[in-house]
């Protein structure tokens, strides 16, 4: 790929990062118009596409985001308000900017009438807020630098004519300048007159051949910006009087009265003098008020906008790896952390404290370099929500239905490629929620609700699986009307006698959708079987609760799947299990008589009562008890269950592997790993363990 | 032996193409992604030359240059700003901060290096 071409894609990338954020902001503004630091932010944004749309060869974005960045200019500066007007306009220009990031400047008819309509009606706010704000005109008046939108600095192809006044410090050849190079310089920027001022030097007795006596005055038609000729002069400004003025905005080498006046100046080494040449930009009547750049100390400048503290910003100090990079180096780090396991194996054999040491001190690098590996595989969910809030605030617009969205939890961290699978079943089943779970405002109000709805989206972890909530306090499902509706489909048959679960589980089947009217928001088809099937393909789960005339929740749940974790290494007889550390809440030693003697699998430890299950006895191992069995306290949730063991071995950082596909139907084992000798061991899924025995408990028949 | 620029801009784009153009002339690039970072980038490196955004989030290029010119190492680098346009205000806030030169955005890669030869001269 050509190297520009991959510099423009890393552009388009970025930006849209930008415009997520952006939109981001945005959303936050519409809620709470005075947040300096949002709208510091957008400005910003803006700024920055502006900048870099025009390096990247995106003219249209720079044009385009050159005038939002305008008005949020003035919105920092407190000269305006943020109003939904403004927000609306400027929500439509942001997607707008999605297309024309896609399109580049190569416009189709569509777009460009788009992008006309966009243009035009941002130039309107501008303008009305130019014309209209009498804090404005007052404001204009001794901020001279200011450049009105359309101004002639900003069209490029016109040419426009400046003056340039330019008064070397006298000892500018001291630093190795040459003024008349400068000039050279302003020469190649367009067409230019200069006039030559000799009036200064001295007679031949006092005249000191170190100095520069010498100023000129110039007079440039130039289509480029006024910034390009300061850029001329920025080595020399500081000692040097500058002055560029733009006379005209467009160029008066074309008016032969004004080439004869200044060829005059030029013979008689005359001042410049405004009133003339203001003569000749009158004539044709375009004479814009003078607008001066001078770049002369204790000049006035725009007053500074008052300094905001802008907050740090996680996403811009980051950098962008391909993921099959971080995959490599997944990989590599569980190649080390089984390396690791035979080293610290070789370590305990070969008594040698030399040895030791090194193993120690590689075993805490591994670890480090291991949890920093994993960390980077992370993304928070946050990244694809704020997506949802523009969803959410359309949707509900579009159907006429009051909703507020309140996001938690954007900070939860998932594996990238789980996080981007989430998008799409996340978005249906806030459409449905949109759709079918919020009422109508007068709906809601005649059900006694207050008149906004309420959509919850909640991302936690809780031990080694994430879960993702999303509840409306609307409708509910019908429990009779998904029955009925399984019914005629065929999907259960009339004699089968479900519980309500099984009956809103129903909802996941193939082929159900309960929508009467298809709509264009949700029902296109696609029913919540599809997400159930997305979810499973990322190892996760759905379930999802309801009550009827109060609302529902569907709960995403997924595996944080570790590839690699920390585990405790037990023995049952001769065999060797791993139980993930984060699960482990204390370890205690017991008597196998009382463990025995214990009834109904209960035992008090502690003074706690604490239901234990025997793996010994669960995995049909070989061989009795010892005579001191250990009781490891494994908690998931609120609950908590004793796992008894034969022995504990010790930690130990564990590669998880998955079992393949002859095992999908195991219950309890989440994977296997290979331990420093070579031999295998099974994983422990405690969180199977648990809610399973609880079950077991809870039914009574099973238990012994 | 080839000079080092330290190219210091928030924006992944800029900062890459910045640095591209400025290794296929021959010389060798520090890059930092903001002011912070820039700082501790200079800490035990020798830095010929210093290119900067001006509008960064945290530590704009402003407030970086008034930093850098506290280094004693660094009080004669010459430090070049990048900014658009619209920030022509700040030309004057950046000169007093330490500031040697001005490059307005959009600009060509000719025109980065022209400018940086002249104050590598």
């Amino acid at each position: 790929m050509d190297i520009m071409e991959e510099f423009k894609q890393k552009f388009v990338e970025e930006a849209e990062e930008f415009i997520t954020d952006l939109e981001a902001s945005l959303l936050i503004l519409e809620k709470n118009p005075h947040e300096k630091e949002q709208i510091e932010k957008v400005f910003r944004i803006m700024h920055t596409l502006k900048g870099n749309g025009g390096m990247f060869g995106y003219n249209k974005i720079s044009e385009f985001t050159h005038n939002l960045e305008s008005i949020y200019d003035f919105v920092r500066n407190g000269e305006m308000e943020i109003n939904k007007e403004l927000l609306d306009v400027t929500l439509l220009s942001v997607d707008h900017l999605k297309v024309l990031l896609q399109t580049g400047d190569d416009l189709d008819a569509n777009t460009q009438k788009t992008h006309n309509l966009f243009s035009s009606k941002i130039e309107k706010i501008i303008n009305e807020k130019l014309m209209g704000g009498k804090d404005y005109s007052i404001k204009n008046a001794n901020n001279d630098s200011f450049l009105p939108f359309g101004s002639s600095a900003e069209k490029n192809l016109d040419e426009a004519t400046y003056y340039i006044k330019f008064v070397p410090n006298p000892d500018i050849f001291k630093d190795g300048t040459n003024p008349l190079f400068l000039l050279d310089e302003i020469h190649t920027l367009g067409t230019c007159s200069v006039v030559a001022h000799l009036e200064n030097i001295p007679v031949a007795g006092s005249f000191d051949c170190a100095k520069c006596y010498t100023w000129w005055e110039v007079f440039l038609a130039t289509p480029l910006k006024i910034g390009t000729i300061n850029d001329v002069f920025i080595f020399v400004e500081d000692d040097s009087k500058i002055e560029i003025t733009e006379i005209a905005s467009f160029s008066l080498f074309t008016n032969d009265d004004f080439r004869k006046y200044i060829i005059e100046l030029q013979k008689a080494e005359k001042q410049f003098d405004i009133d003339i040449i203001k003569k000749f930009a009158g004539n044709t009547e375009t004479f814009i008020e003078t607008k001066e750049t001078t770049v002369e100390k204790g000049d006035l400048f725009l007053p500074q906008p008052s300094k905001i503290k802008v907050k740090a910003d996680s996403s811009i100090s980051s950098i962008r790896v391909s993921s099959s990079k971080v995959d490599l180096l997944m990989n590599l780090v569980s190649e080390m952390v089984t390396l690791q396991a035979r080293l610290n194996l070789f370590n305990e054999k070969h008594h040698d404290p030399e040895l030791q040491a090194i193993t120690e001190s590689v075993q805490k690098l591994s670890r480090q370099l291991r949890d920093n590996a994993f960390s980077i595989s992370l993304i928070p969910i946050g990244s694809i929500l704020t997506r949802f809030q523009r969803l959410v605030r359309d949707l509900s617009g579009e159907l006429g239905k009051k909703v507020n969205f309140i996001i938690e939890g954007e900070e939860t961290e998932l594996d990238k490629t789980i996080v981007e699978s989430l998008s799409d079943p996340l978005m249906h089943i806030l459409r449905n929620s949109l759709d079918h779970g919020i009422e109508t405002p007068e709906n809601r109000i005649k059900s006694g609700k207050p008149e906004e709805g309420n959509i919850f989206l909640k991302a936690c972890y809780s031990g080694s699986n994430v879960h993702i909530k999303v509840r409306d306090d609307g409708a509910g499902i019908d429990p009779e009307k998904i029955l009925k509706k399984a019914r005629q489909k065929g999907i259960v048959s009339e004699q089968a006698v479900l519980d309500k679960n099984q009956i809103l589980d129903l909802v996941f089947a193939p082929g159900f959708s309960t929508a009467e009217v298809v709509s264009d928001i949700s029902g296109r088809g696609v029913g919540m079987d599809v997400v159930s099937r997305k979810i499973t393909e990322i190892r996760g789960e759905v379930v999802l609760d309801s009550d009827k005339g109060k609302g529902t929740t569907i709960t995403i749940i997924l595996p944080l799947t570790l590839s690699i974790i920390d585990g405790m290494q037990v023995n049952i007889g001769e065999t060797t299990y791993i139980i993930p550390l984060y699960a482990v809440h204390k370890i205690y030693s017991v008597s196998h008589q009382i463990i025995q003697k214990a009834f109904d699998n209960v035992i008090a430890l502690e003074g706690e009562q604490l239901p234990f299950f025997s793996l010994r006895e669960h995995f049909q191992v070989p061989g009795n008890s010892p005579e001191r069995e250990e009781v490891i306290v494994v908690k998931y949730e609120n609950r908590k269950v004793g796992l008894l063991i034969d022995r504990v071995i010790g930690e130990y950082q564990t590669v998880l592997k998955p079992l393949g596909k002859h095992y999908k139907s195991q219950e309890f084992i989440s994977g296997g790993t290979i331990l420093g000798d070579g031999t295998i061991a099974l994983v422990l899924d405690t969180n199977k363990i648990i809610s399973k025995f609880s079950k077991r408990t809870l039914t009574m028949e099973e238990s012994k | 032996m080839s000079k080092t620029v330290l190219v210091v801009d928030d924006s992944l784009s800029i900062r890459e193409a910045v640095s591209y153009t400025l290794q296929a002339e021959g010389f060798s690039v520090i890059k930092a992604d903001n002011g912070k970072n820039a700082l501790k980038n200079l800490t035990g490196n020798t830095v010929d030359l210093i290119i900067t955004d001006l509008h960064m989030p945290e530590m704009d290029g402003i407030e970086l240059t008034k930093e850098i010119r506290k280094l004693n190492d660094f009080v004669h680098t010459p430090i070049l700003l990048l900014t658009t346009e619209s920030q022509v205000s700040k030309k004057m806030e950046a000169k007093q901060a330490g500031a040697t030169g001005w490059i307005v955005k959009p600009f060509e890669s000719e025109r980065l290096i022209a400018v940086i030869k002249k104050v590598l001269r």
